[in-house]
């Protein structure tokens, strides 16, 4: 049973609200129309009308009335005009239809007029279906909850904004999505014919190349100048997207197009044939093989690697043909933590032959700064250890923003998707192996399993501190959380770094969909929207999605939780509050060290969101959330964490706030 | 033995070079078990110090680590390791006398020293995942 702590909306009130508004707009939407056009008093007076009329569907069968405007010539119109004054195919319908060809499941916007054509085909033409409106408060976060869903789904979802205003504010989290590989469709509004534009507004929310903003940290873009132009570019579009290294992309939508007569022209239908993802040079990928038989420690890294759960198990079939250790870096759920050979980091220290899979950062596995004044580098690896990275890193990146990390000359390149090259790899590594070779593997296998029975007896071990600390330990969070977690098909939709790794610590995580890595560029405001866009690509497997959500994270984009309450998207967000931007506590006080001026009296200053204290809770409930908290004392966690989490097998998102120790 | 040096032996890395690099000195780490735990205002002293002085900040309330600090309730460090760490570690913040002296140093470790033992595994059933 649900708890009644708060009325939640009926979903067939919300129906009818909806229908409610859809008719409000076409209202309005008709009469703005009418006004812009500049027609006389008369025409205004059939504007008005025509209103009235609108307050059925569309597909209505046309009105006396109708059918009299149509053949009538308006005040101040010449015949052709009086044509074009209603509008029978507009350009948008066929602009949805190539969206829908090319299987676009959810749009997420945030309304704007320069879209105002393709918005009301998408409800209208559309009947809001495939592709359906997912309504968000700001672009930012429609742009994160595509990231969250591609990384779930695999498919990208459309991000639909003004090209001027909307891409501005989403470009941190298309900044994010560059970095993390998530790609997505951004269409921008605009209206390039100057002498088409309204006065006012339309001119300031026009740009020559609206798309400039983002342009950076996007793959590709286009500004397409007729229908058929458009329709190619967005199966372009979509094609350069997913081919890895996968990313964002954008293409405008011109508003003449859309508001425009497309007239009977047969504009052709789109296909579009995804790029089957690279594979590495067979005789590199040969020599890889070779270098790993050899190695006396093969240790393999992984960070973006795996798509979805073939992935995982690719990499798993060569860790065990080798025996050996796989760090996994958790950009992506990469390898089962529970596997004898899932170990840490320091697993690289003593490695002969590293293979590192779609690394971000292929110097930083081997090498680390010192973060103090003189920034010195030192080897973490041996000296002598070589180096093999596969991955599409080099096949397509941009110079300004630099996420590409350190320059590290590997000792055998192989440019390619790793999990597409792993099945050759592995076949290599397995027609290459020697009897001798595979004989090592009883010995190889028994010390990793030792390896990872220790850690993970220290995991648990350590997670024992703090246990009744309060506030609450982040150890004592996820073991609270695992109760709720356990019985039920879940899905980590947060990455748990700021709270010491205690997911990928202490849970068993075998599932690629279980756990969604990070944000990419570690642009806050990320957290929520992502969790949002990811539960709702969960939603139709039934998946329970969980969000550990930091608090200063969550104040960038708290808008999130009423797109959930609004879309009937199931979420536990459960926060990791520490009542702070933590992360920039800790590099104050370095700060202060270093200088030897001491934070004693200073550590608040920039960093604390307290007095006034933020009712976390109170704003997950004024966004229609079911919410709970502050919870300080651990031992009340359980008994909410469960209350949350009826609300959410109720199909609704519900949400807890739990004040927690730092990390 | 801890089981942290347990692994490490394992991994043929028995002090990590990185470690040692990165505490830029020799200290034995994981060391021997230090002196005997104190008590008394000396660590009521030390308590109130680990928090004016931000130790909490990445080591968490009670000492018990994380991603941001290794654990430091009931340091086995013997007390010139730990100081040695505080003051001249590549790791955290290197406190200087300036701001800590010697005698509120020596409180906050008898003060880590002296966190009482969490409770067993055994009694936190929401660490029983088997
Ligand atoms: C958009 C943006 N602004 C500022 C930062 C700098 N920054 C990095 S971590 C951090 C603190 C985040 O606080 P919270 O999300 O509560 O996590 P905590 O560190 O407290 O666990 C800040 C402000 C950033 N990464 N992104
Ligand atoms: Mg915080």
């Amino acid at each position: 049973m649900k708890p009644d702590k708060q009325p939640h909306p009926d979903p067939s009130e919300r129906e009818e609200a909806a229908r409610v508004n859809r008719r409000d707009f076409l209202s309005s939407a008709v009469a703005a129309g009418v006004a812009a056009a500049g027609a006389g008093a008369a025409a205004n007076a059939s504007a008005r009308q025509a209103a009235g009329d609108a307050q059925e569907p569309g597909a209505m069968p046309p009105t006396a009335a109708q059918e009299a405007m149509e053949s009538e010539i308006p005040d101040g119109y010449t015949a052709g005009q009086a044509r074009e004054y209603f509008v029978r195919n507009p350009g948008s319908d066929f602009m949805l239809d190539v969206i829908r060809q090319l299987g676009l499941e959810y749009i997420a916007t945030n309304p704007g007029s320069s879209f105002r054509g393709l918005q009301e085909s998408i409800v209208n033409y559309g009947g809001n279906q495939a592709p359906e409106l997912l309504t968000c408060v700001h672009e930012e976060q429609a742009a994160a909850m595509a990231h969250g869903y591609y990384k779930v789904g695999g498919k990208p979802m459309g991000v639909l904004c003004h090209g001027t205003v909307g891409l501005q504010h989403a470009s941190m989290a298309v900044y994010n999505a560059w970095c993390d590989r998530a790609p997505m469709m951004l269409l921008a509004g605009n209206h390039l014919e100057a002498t088409d534009r309204r006065a006012g507004v339309e001119w300031s929310h026009s740009a020559q190349d609206c798309v400039r903003v983002i342009r950076d940290y996007i793959k590709w873009d286009d500004m397409p100048l007729s229908l058929r132009h458009y329709a190619e570019s967005m199966a372009r579009g979509l094609k350069i997207a997913m081919t890895p290294p996968a990313g964002p992309v954008a293409v405008v939508l011109d508003g003449h197009l859309q508001e425009a007569e497309a007239g009977d022209r047969d504009l052709g239908p789109v296909a579009v044939t995804l790029n089957r993802p690279p594979t590495g040079d067979e005789a590199a990928v040969a020599e890889a093989a070779r270098w790993l038989l050899e190695a006396e420690s093969p240790v393999i890294v992984a960070d973006l690697m795996a798509r979805d759960q073939v992935g995982v198990e690719r990499l798993v079939a060569l860790a065990e043909a080798l025996q050996a250790p796989v760090v996994n870096q958790f950009g992506r759920m990469n390898f089962p933590n529970t596997h004898h050979l899932s170990q840490g980091a320091a697993a690289v220290a003593q490695a002969d032959v590293v293979l590192g899979l779609e690394l971000f950062d292929v110097w930083g596995v081997i090498n680390t700064v010192r973060d103090r004044v003189h920034r010195d580098s030192v080897r973490k690896a041996r000296p002598d250890a070589r180096v093999i990275s596969i991955g599409s890193n080099d096949l397509f990146t941009k110079s300004n923003y630099q996420n590409f990390q350190r320059f590290y000359p590997s000792d055998l390149s192989i440019a390619g998707d790793a999990q597409a090259t792993l099945p050759l790899l592995t076949d290599a590594a397995l027609s290459g192996m020697t009897p001798a070779r595979r004989a090592s593997n009883a010995a190889r296998e028994a010390r990793w399993r030792e390896v990872h029975s220790l850690a993970r007896g220290q995991a648990l071990d350590d997670a024992r501190y703090g246990w009744n600390a309060v506030p609450v330990s982040t150890a004592r969070l996820y073991a609270e959380l695992w109760q709720v977690v356990k019985d039920r098909d879940w899905a980590l939709v947060s990455d748990d770094g700021a709270q010491s790794r205690w997911a990928r610590r202490l849970w068993p995580i075998e599932r690629h969909y279980q756990y969604i890595g990070r944000s990419g560029g570690a642009g806050l405001g990320y957290g929520a929207p992502a969790a949002v866009g990811a539960a709702l690509a969960h939603r139709p497997e039934g998946r329970f999605a969980l969000n550990v959500q930091k608090d200063g994270d969550m104040m960038y984009t708290p808008g999130a939780f009423w797109t959930a309450a609004y879309h009937g998207i199931p979420l536990l967000t459960v926060t990791h509050n520490n009542q702070g931007y933590h992360q920039e506590y800790m590099h104050l006080q370095r700060m202060a060290a270093r200088r030897q001026r001491g934070i004693e009296s200073s550590w608040r200053v920039g960093n604390e969101l307290r007095n006034p204290d933020i009712d976390l809770a109170g704003i997950a409930r004024a966004t229609g959330v079911w919410a709970e908290g502050p919870i300080l004392d651990p031992a009340d966690l359980g008994p909410a964490l469960a209350r949350a989490a009826e609300v959410v097998d109720g199909g609704e998102p519900a949400f807890v706030d739990v004040r927690c120790q730092p990390r | 033995m801890s089981a942290r040096s347990r692994i490490y032996r394992a991994l043929g890395l028995a002090v990590p070079a990185l470690l040692l690099w990165t505490l830029g000195c020799a200290v034995a780490w994981p060391g021997e078990p230090g002196d005997e735990v104190r008590e008394g205002d000396e660590v009521r002293e030390g308590g109130s110090l680990y928090i004016s002085q931000q130790c909490w900040q990445c080591h968490g309330y009670e000492g018990q680590g994380g991603v941001a600090g290794v654990r430091i309730a009931r340091t086995a460090l013997p007390y010139e390791a730990f100081a040695r760490l505080v003051r001249f570690t590549n790791l955290m913040p290197a406190y200087s006398p300036k701001v800590l002296s010697d005698e509120q140093l020596r409180q906050i470790y008898d003060y880590v020293r002296s966190i009482p033992e969490p409770p067993p595994l055994e009694e936190i059933p929401e660490l029983d995942f088997d």
